[in-house]
């Protein structure tokens, strides 16, 4: 690294000896004149007590240079227990407490992909600890060098039903998948097609983040022929016809390649996966175990109580815990029993604000934008996060590489000017303590999932909402009818919770014109967020990419099309008795190819 | 009583005889308040409800605070700490304001149940057991068509139809305790109209209405009001039970199941949380039970003279 001015070394000193936040410490060096990229990067060489840093490692030889898989500060942080000198032991049942009711278990028409996903399936590439793509289905893959094809070599296989796999089914897969909802973050692919043993992705434009939506859940692949027999699946109606909807692929059948294999899926309850004896072994380099999975069977068991997650770890009813409530995270550190694995997590909380059904309560920028200086983030992620966490003022978490501190003009904690802006906007104090505006009170249903941190983000938005004279009824419901409801002509507000390895392609999906009425619950139609969008995904290059982001945040914290509040991080916590499960910053979930349990 | 006065040569079974014979001349109220001064339980219910009562009315009027007002830098404060008399919670509302208002809503739900489920009841029960035959069997088959219904299911499809809410456990619980209120009294009902009093009733001419009203209702208002009581308690539990899942009171409208609820997840940090709404529910419950036991002795005559020994 090149030496820093004084200023700046100033500054870092500061940030290593804790006396800055990591926001301050953005703000100071923004000030200073460095840009954000930079600042991620400097950041990134100071972790000292901060989760440990990394920069992004060099992308393999086969890989192309992209932007896929997000820099970040937070690398995993761990109070981890050395790991044992002895060899891993074959058997058992890994038993994994998860925050969130199970999804079914299929890449193309869940509306969540949960870690069953990484048990269960195989990507075409991942992303290594150190932030690379690398093979995963594929053997091998490159990119031209006009970066308009993709080329990705694929033996051909066998799948849980021993039934074969070629490359012609799994371009075949990616076509059909292009029908899902979740399609169009990778819209700058046109098509697939096959060229002897390899796929090949025709780009419409070289795209920098071409490998970054492949790696997720939703492209895991499936076996597409099991999929539509199952399925009944024609091209005529795609995924909405009656056969897909009735279909029991992902719920009863399931047909993949990955080391685990499908046994059960209760909604409410559990899934669980037994090893599949047949696994030809994996193609990704950094895994130890190149065979078959050293555990028979795992059972991923929903605890959505908050509280009681971090107690059935303890009580050794769970050996692995995805998310404990933040109150606990202090006790489980300090348990010599357990590792906690601690890293940023590509998420957020925002609210979204419906102007087509409401424009006379969200229709104009001024009261959405009096409404957001209501609200003290900082305060929020101190209370309700215990500090694991941190305040959004623009959509992107703070530690992703791209992340913008410009946005942190906007939507400061500022009741004065909340006011001053709902004054502004012709909102005027009602006797109530509710404002009125032609005859109308700003008052609204805020729904929320029926989750506790959820419920207490949502509550405290409204608490804060009311300082300045704005009502909102905070509304509980289960998730299916917030997904149900969102949207609609009777929803003006809602909570919701985003989590995706790259921000910026999953939060297209929430503000982009293209995606009205759902998941851009808020209907908005902004052309300065749509013309970033589309930078994004014609961004050929490392600093068109960079602009395209950073407009992007800037246009989401400026004319507020959803309304961010805070960032948690990321929580994984395990018996020190489980060895190979290792949960890095770039993936949402641990793979289970490595991991074992001590007998 | 001592030896000096007159009553000290009764016998024990003539001094309660007498004390029998007295009781059928002195009104109601009176020997209500004679009783309650005697029973102790009954006393301490009062007592207990009255407290319980001064603070769902009285408390927020005291404490005057805004329960939904949030202070971040003072979250999870134990009882007694700075400015918080019972504590904070998560989000640094003030639990003492919280609970009062949690009461005040409790207590009215509760209340309000039950009358509504006392007054339907009593007409339907009355109705059914008089009239006996088809309206009998109609009547008493719907009844007990809801009673089957357990009041968990009953909240979660009135939350489906008119959503989450006060006003879905207000029907739940006031449909369920109906149909319990109805079915005693339809009960009771039968049982009077085989009595004399009734039978000559009917023989002088008196109408139906007027037999109803002049001598089935105040001789069934008493186990009703009994059964009220208990289902007084009953609502109460229901509300935070109801609330406690996420049917009932909606955020940031403080209940005590809600504030259960909310406080289970910081157990291990600052208990308070649940433990000041969780007393404060028994301390409701309790004094509604004391005050129906008590009830119960007063207007049961058979089990004041079982209490006093005259009947074993």
């Amino acid at each position: 690294m090149k030496e820093n001015s004084p200023e700046i070394q100033s500054i870092l000193e500061e940030y290593q000896q804790r006396k800055l936040s990591r926001r301050q410490f953005l703000k100071k060096v923004g000030a200073a004149g460095v840009g954000a990229t930079a600042a991620a990067a400097l950041l990134a060489s100071c972790g000292s007590d901060e989760p440990a840093a990394t920069t992004a490692a060099p992308a393999t030889t086969a890989a192309p240079a992209t932007t896929a898989a997000p820099a970040t500060t937070a690398a995993p942080a761990t109070t981890a227990a050395p790991e044992t000198a002895m060899g891993p032991s074959r058997g058992g049942t890994l038993r994994e407490g998860y925050n969130r009711d199970v999804s079914k278990h299929d890449p193309i028409t869940t509306n969540w992909y949960d870690p069953a996903f990484f048990a269960i399936y195989e990507a075409i590439v991942t992303v290594s600890p150190d932030g690379d793509f690398v093979p995963q289905y594929c053997t091998d893959f490159s990119v031209s060098g006009d970066g308009l094809e993709y080329r990705f070599t694929v033996e051909d296989r066998q799948s849980h039903s021993g039934n074969a796999i070629t490359a012609a089914d799994v371009a075949e897969f990616y076509r059909i998948q292009k029908f899902s909802f979740i399609a169009s973050l990778a819209s700058p692919i046109s098509h697939y097609e096959v060229d002897g043993n390899q796929v090949v992705a025709k780009m419409n434009n070289a795209w920098v983040g071409t490998l970054g939506p492949l790696a997720t859940g939703y492209w895991r692949i499936a076996n597409i022929n099991t999929w539509k027999d199952v399925g009944g699946y024609d091209d005529e109606t795609g995924l909405a016809g009656e056969s897909v909807v009735a279909s029991v692929y992902g719920t009863e059948v399931v047909d993949a390649t990955g080391p685990f294999k499908h046994t059960e899926w209760v909604p409410g309850s559990h899934s669980y996966v037994e090893r599949w004896d047949d696994y030809p072994g994996s193609n990704v380099p950094y895994f130890e175990n190149k065979g078959t999975a050293h555990l028979d069977a795992i059972r991923w068991t929903v605890i959505t109580e908050a509280g009681q997650r971090a107690t059935q770890l303890e009580n050794g009813d769970i050996d692995t815990l995805l998310n404990p409530a933040h109150q606990d995270l202090a006790r489980l550190q300090e348990n010599p029993d357990l590792t906690v694995y601690q890293h940023a997590e590509w998420s957020g909380y925002f609210m979204f604000m419906n102007r087509e059904h409401f424009p006379e309560l969200f229709g104009d920028v001024e009261t959405r934008r009096g409404l957001s200086h209501a609200v003290d983030r900082e305060g929020m992620a101190q209370a309700l996060l215990f500090g694991n966490g941190a305040a959004t003022y623009g959509p992107f978490p703070t530690t992703d590489r791209y992340y913008d501190p410009a946005v942190e003009q906007h939507n400061n904690y500022d009741v004065a000017e909340a006011n001053r802006l709902l004054d502004a906007a012709g909102w005027s104090m009602g006797s109530d303590g509710v404002r009125e505006r032609d005859g109308v009170p700003l008052q609204f249903e805020f729904m929320v999932e029926n989750e506790s941190l959820q419920t207490a983000i949502a509550t405290a938005a409204a608490a804060q909402f009311s300082q300045v004279g704005a009502q909102a009824d905070v509304n509980v419901v289960d998730r299916a009818v917030w997904f149900e409801r969102a949207g609609g002509p009777e929803v003006p507000a809602g909570l919701f919770m985003w989590l995706w390895p790259i921000p910026i392609d999953v939060l297209t999906l929430f503000c982009a014109s293209y995606t009205v009425p759902s998941p851009n619950w808020s209907h908005a139609n902004e052309p300065r967020i749509d013309q970033a969008i589309a930078d994004w995904q014609s961004a050929g290059t490392e600093e068109a990419a960079a602009k395209a982001q950073s407009d992007f945040q800037l246009a989401w914290a400026e004319t507020l099309p959803n309304m961010s509040f805070i960032n948690q991080n990321s929580t994984f916590v395990k018996n020190n008795r489980v060895h190979g499960w290792s949960p890095h910053v770039w993936l949402l979930y641990p793979y289970y190819n490595d991991t074992w349990i001590e007998a | 009583m001592t030896a000096s006065t007159p009553e000290s040569y009764l016998s024990e079974w003539d001094r309660r005889l007498l004390e029998f014979e007295e009781s059928r001349h002195i009104s109601v109220f009176r020997r209500g308040m004679r009783n309650l001064v005697r029973n102790r339980l009954l006393l301490s219910g009062v007592i207990l409800g009255l407290l319980v009562v001064g603070a769902g009315v009285l408390g927020p009027v005291i404490a005057g605070g805004d329960y939904e007002l949030i202070n971040f830098s003072n979250i999870h404060a134990a009882p007694f700490s700075e400015d918080a008399l019972l504590g904070t919670d998560h989000l640094g509302r003030d639990t003492a304001t919280r609970l009062f208002v949690a009461i005040r809503v409790s207590l009215a739900v509760a209340v309000g149940v039950t009358g509504l489920a006392l007054v339907a009841g009593l007409a339907i029960g009355t109705v059914a057991g008089f009239r006996g035959g088809w309206t009998d069997r109609s009547l008493s088959g719907v009844m007990d068509f809801i009673w089957g219904f357990p009041l968990i299911l009953v909240a979660v499809l009135f939350a489906g139809g008119l959503g989450e809410g006060l006003l879905s456990v207000i029907l739940a619980v006031g449909l369920v305790n109906m149909a319990a209120i109805a079915r005693v009294v339809r009960g009771e009902v039968l049982s009077l109209s085989e009595r004399e009093f009734i039978e000559a009733a009917r023989a002088g001419g008196l109408s139906n209405w007027r037999i109803i009203r002049k001598h089935l209702l105040p001789n069934i208002l008493a186990p009703a009001l009994v059964l009220a009581s208990y289902y007084v308690a009953v609502a109460i539990i229901a509300e935070a039970a109801l609330s406690f899942i996420g049917l009932g009171a909606q955020p940031p409208l403080p209940s005590l199941g809600q504030m259960v609820a909310e406080g289970r997840n910081f157990l291990q940090l600052n208990h308070w949380e649940t433990t000041v709404p969780g007393l404060a529910l028994v301390a409701m419950v309790l004094s509604v039970s004391l005050i129906g036991d008590g009830l119960r002795d007063v207007f049961d005559p058979r089990l004041r003279h079982e209490a006093k020994g005259l009947e074993s």
